[in-house]
């Protein structure tokens, strides 16, 4: 087998641009999913049941059905309600938003409950409020334990907005089907790609080992 | 100080405070024993709204807490607790677990609450660890910045949940050393406690519950010396 490296110098600015976009719409996607999914996992820690209902609705869908299915969603039926014509790239970002929100606001949720239910008592006993209990007591304690699967959930995003490609959103999976479309090949463009793909996660592994390394040295103060 | 009427609590079908009565005076120091399981956190938890009134009133300072109307958060700030396990807050110096509420909860300046945390720290014994934080500390010692936790807010109740259970035997003395202090400096408590000495001590009264109810009350000499009931007999005779 020949591997025709002029193919991958022929596309690397496309690569690299989409790997910019990949980059982009990811850190969109859990920096907009981070905001919901806080949201959803306080509504969802509701005492009334009423309350939780929508969230726990919420939670379901997104985690129960695939992204893909989700993004066909938005970008054909959704966006085109207020957009038009639709844009893939803020179809994808919406889609990645509201699908890593479930995920991350259960991480959230297991985070806070994961801390000591005297702290609650403790807080309240001292005449706070729920807030300011959650505020200045409860979400604090409950960021360092939440930041290695908020880690995970980043990566698992990177990964999946690949999907973007099918909604011709131009990120870096996109660019890989487009070389593989024009020179009719599978395995410069699709290992390019890969290549990319896997050095951007382990460098977001590497990056996720150290501020857990750093964040357990703290606790030891 | 403290009126408590008919009080009733259950958790689903368990009942668990099944008609309690009693008043605590101004400056009056309770006790409270019982058996494992009798109420005693449940009963003390309920004075603070911790737990969920199923029935009856509790009245603190005059403010009804199961009156919709009232500001539990409020009548909080009166209430002092201690807990078995400490409850300090992990990610604060012991000075910012201390000057945490009166910033946030009273709207104190950040000095002034300082400098009132310094002074409650040297009471307790521990001016030198202000900036430390509470895993660098021994149970003792961490029970003692929690009771100066309480008081900064300068509440007009104390409640003690067991304040020493959790704690190795040779630093029970130095949390019961603090709690004699404040009963001697008026402050009103209430203590559950398995601690006899103390009750006979500092107690002004004894509260002996069992299932559900207050079995026996009495001054903790007679108490102690001449319980009236079987069932007070029976604790006595395997604790003391
Ligand atoms: N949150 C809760 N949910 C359900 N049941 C509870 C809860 N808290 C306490 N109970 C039950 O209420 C009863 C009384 O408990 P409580 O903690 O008040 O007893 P206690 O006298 O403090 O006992 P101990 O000396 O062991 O601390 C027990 O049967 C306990 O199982
Ligand atoms: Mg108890």
């Amino acid at each position: 087998m020949d591997f025709r490296f002029d193919i991958v110098t022929d596309y690397m600015p496309f690569f690299l641009r989409g790997m910019g976009i990949t980059i982009g719409v990811s850190l969109a996607g859990v920096l907009i999913g981070l905001i919901l999914g806080l949201i959803i996992a306080l509504g969802k820690m509701s005492s009334n049941k009423w309350i939780r209902l929508p969230f726990n609705i919420y939670i379901n869908i997104f985690r129960g059905t695939p992204l893909l299915v989700q993004l066909l969603i938005i970008h054909f039926g959704i966006v085109p309600m207020f957009m038009s014509p639709s844009n893939p790239l803020v179809s994808l970002v919406i889609g990645l938003s509201l699908n890593s929100a479930a995920y991350i606001a259960e991480i959230f949720r297991a985070g806070i409950q994961s801390i000591d239910k005297g702290q609650m008592e403790a807080a309240r006993s001292l005449g706070m409020t729920r807030v300011q209990a959650m505020k200045l007591v409860i979400l604090p304690q409950a960021v360092k334990r939440v930041i290695p699967p908020l880690g995970n959930e980043f990566i698992v995003l990177l990964k999946e907005s690949s999907l973007g490609s099918v909604l011709a959103a131009p990120e870096l999976m996109y660019w890989g089907r487009a070389a593989a479309g024009q020179y009719i090949r599978v395995w410069e463009p699709y290992i390019t790609v890969a290549l990319i793909y896997l050095v951007l996660t382990l460098s977001l592994t590497y990056l996720m080992n150290y501020v857990e390394r750093r964040l357990s040295t703290d606790d030891q103060r | 100080m403290i009126n408590v009427k008919n009080l009733k609590k259950s958790f689903g079908n368990n009942e668990v405070l099944k008609d309690i009565s009693v008043d605590v005076a101004p400056q009056e120091v309770v006790v409270v024993i019982g058996p494992s399981g009798s109420g005693k956190s449940t009963f003390i938890r309920c004075l603070n709204m911790l737990e969920n009134i199923n029935g009856g009133h509790v009245m603190i300072d005059g403010k009804d807490l199961t009156d919709k109307k009232t500001n539990i958060n409020e009548v909080r700030t009166d209430v002092g607790m201690v807990f078995q396990h400490f409850n300090l807050f992990p990610h604060k110096t012991i000075l910012e677990n201390i000057t945490l509420a009166p910033i946030n909860v009273r709207g104190m300046k950040k000095a002034e609450a300082e400098e009132k945390a310094r002074v409650l720290l040297a009471k307790v014994g521990l001016a030198e660890k202000a900036s430390a934080y509470p895993e660098s500390l021994s149970g003792g010692q961490k029970q003692r910045v929690a009771i100066a936790r309480a008081l900064a807010m300068e509440p007009k109740v104390m409640l003690f949940d067991e304040p020493t259970s959790a704690l190795d035997p040779e630093m029970v003395g130095e949390v019961l050393e603090v709690m004699k202090q404040l009963a001697r400096d008026g402050m009103t408590m209430i203590v559950v406690t398995h601690e006899m000495g103390f009750a006979r001590e500092v107690g002004d009264r004894v509260i002996f519950m069992d299932n559900g109810y207050i079995v026996e009350q009495n001054e903790p000499k007679a108490l102690f010396d001449a319980p009236q009931h079987e069932r007070t007999k029976a604790f006595l005779s395997k604790v003391l």
